[in-house]
């Protein structure tokens, strides 16, 4: 470990209370994108996918409780805490941090560029105390607040559900959120950002994704590349209705590419492609 | 010529028939070619309860996985059972999973442990390990391996299977990670392990269908099904643990919920390694004991 990396384990722990309760910890773990399978198995590639540097483990033991461990990621940038930390939304948000999920004994939150989970390993009603207590400690310990992605602003408001907003790099990742292929058709990879997102409601629930590319030509290949793939029965139409009576429209604007799913309708499809369009006019500000 | 790729379009063609991605898989990608044999595998169950381990009782255990292995082998004495399975001057390796929250169990462990002794193999040469195989001197000399370990989702593999259990016997685990470990079957093509395989026994007692945090586990997301699944064929045993999971799953949060990560690492290990069957029409499905919730 270089001595920054050092510098930044002492900071991260230093956010972590070394007792709660009557619980006391044990001796920190520390593990980088190399060495956290050491920790958590194969499940280190979502991390490593959202770039993690730096994994702090501590555990709190208490005789005849269960134990409570935190795991406190520097991810290096807030776009990627925030990225990891809609990973997984299932919960109820807890009031922690930049935004945060509680269920079962585990919670989840980001703060700065900081992903952290606290678990306890059998939730009663003390450990969910605790947890949340230790949560909302780290949280006030974190002095910074981050950004979230920029690219969540081009997704359209309207319509849009609540806490169902991912963000990511990998065709796993979006396969993991919502299946589309088994190969990567839209060219995703650690350079490219992704935002995926539900409208609608359950009941009549679409989803857009929109992906960032290096480029308008890389844009302009992903789009490509999906219609092909995705939608080859296109012919010259904007949206293509699928096996389950909804529709699918996909287009590149500038260096992004757009793709809805499950709209109600092929104009809704493409009205909702429009609006990013607007929206990606309107981050780019008026012509010169 | 690279195959078409498989689309969610593909999976809502035949929605009605297979509803979860994980089980559709197989079919979408083609059956393995038919074949009148048909790869046994046996599930068995027992309704004692568990204990804190998670196991049931060592004695229950025993009888369960003894009902198991005569059932697969269709021989009534039990250690002439093993006996052709395991010589007497084998080195056996019996390569377990060591999960914080689920492991192998002691229970399964040295029920095993004790039919290959009952086969004539001496203690030191016999090895219980997970993690530590490549450096355990039993494991480096074994002449056969038993392969058990729990099924349980899995944040990047879909599903943590027998196939996956042998990741241990590469020098870099990780370097398998790929497509969502899509290939983890060139593992049993290594030499330390090919060809060594006498049986595979996945441990269903509490089974982890739902993953959740960085350990993705959660009690809540475990029940007791109380069973272990054994065959010779690591793919047909993973490939019915698999059917299970995603029943439960479909119990539990209704039909729109594949598993997190597709599992195909295991129809891959039949249709790409051919290190066995996954398609369920090839497997003979023998089912003994504990009838109830069995869900398949």
């Amino acid at each position: 470990m270089c001595a920054s990396e050092t510098s930044d384990a002492r900071r991260l722990a230093s956010y972590i209370p070394s007792t709660i309760g009557p619980w006391l910890s044990e001796a920190d773990q520390s593990f980088d994108a190399e060495t956290v399978f050491d920790y958590i198995d194969g499940a280190g590639e979502v991390y490593r996918s959202y770039n993690m540097r730096l994994l702090i483990a501590r555990r709190f033991q208490k005789d005849g409780r269960p134990d409570i461990v935190v795991d406190a990621f520097d991810m290096g940038a807030s776009a990627d805490a925030f990225g990891v930390f809609t990973h997984d939304l299932d919960g109820e948000d807890a009031g922690i941090g930049q935004g945060s999920t509680y269920k079962a004994g585990l919670l989840s939150f980001w703060k700065d560029r900081y992903f952290l989970s606290v678990y306890a390993e059998e939730e009663t009603t003390e450990t969910r105390a605790a947890v949340l207590d230790l949560g909302r400690q780290i949280a006030e310990a974190i002095p910074g607040r981050g950004e979230p992605p920029a690219l969540l602003k081009l997704l359209p408001v309207d319509g849009l559900e609540a806490r169902t907003t991912r963000f990511f790099h990998t065709a796993s990742v979006l396969n993991y959120h919502y299946f589309v292929a088994d190969a990567n058709i839209l060219l995703l990879g650690p350079e490219t950002d992704a935002v995926l997102a539900a409208y609608g409601g359950k009941e009549d629930r679409s989803h857009m994704l929109v992906v960032s590319y290096g480029g308008v030509a890389g844009a302009g290949r992903a789009a490509e590349s999906f219609r092909r793939e995705y939608m080859p029965d296109a012919g010259g139409n904007p949206a293509v209705r699928t096996e389950n009576g909804r529709w699918t429209a996909a287009r590149a604007a500038g260096r992004y590419c757009a793709v809805v799913f499950d709209a109600i309708s092929a104009e809704a499809a493409v009205a909702r492609l429009e609006a990013v369009e607007r929206s990606i006019a309107s981050a780019r500000g008026p012509s010169p | 010529m690279s195959r078409r790729p498989i689309t969610r379009r593909d999976f809502l063609k035949v929605a009605a028939a297979a509803p979860l991605a994980g089980a559709m898989i197989p079919a979408l990608h083609g059956a393995a070619p038919a074949s009148a044999d048909k790869v046994r595998v046996v599930l068995v169950r027992d309704p004692s309860p568990l204990g804190t381990g998670g196991a049931p009782p060592a004695e229950v255990v025993q009888k369960m996985l003894d009902d198991g292995v005569r059932a697969l082998l269709g021989e009534t004495d039990v250690v002439k059972a093993w006996k052709s399975l395991i010589r007497p001057d084998d080195v056996v390796g019996i390569k377990t999973n060591a999960w914080r929250y689920i492991p192998t169990t002691a229970e399964v462990e040295q029920a095993i442990r004790r039919r290959v002794m009952d086969a004539g193999v001496g203690e030191d040469r016999i090895a219980i390990d997970d993690r530590g195989v490549l450096r355990n001197p039993v494991f480096q000399k074994a002449t056969a391996l038993v392969n058990a370990r729990p099924m349980r989702s899995h944040h990047w593999s879909g599903v943590g299977s027998l196939i996956k259990n042998y990741i241990m016997f590469t020098p870099q685990p990780a370097a398998w990670h790929g497509d969502t470990c899509a290939d983890l079957a060139k593992i049993w093509d290594l030499p330390i392990v090919k060809g060594k395989t006498r049986l595979n026994v996945l441990v269903m007692f509490t089974p982890l269908f739902h993953g959740v945090g960085p350990h993705h586990y959660a009690k809540e997301y475990t029940w007791e099904y109380k069973g272990l699944i054994i065959s010779r064929d690591p793919v047909a045993a993973d490939a019915t643990g698999l059917r299970i999971l995603q029943a439960k799953r479909k119990e539990h949060f209704g039909d729109d919920s594949p598993l997190q990560m597709t599992p195909h690492h295991i129809q891959l290990a039949d249709t790409r390694h051919h290190l066995g069957v996954s398609d369920p029409g090839r497997i003979e499905l023998v089912k003994l004991g504990w009838d109830e919730g069995v869900l398949i």
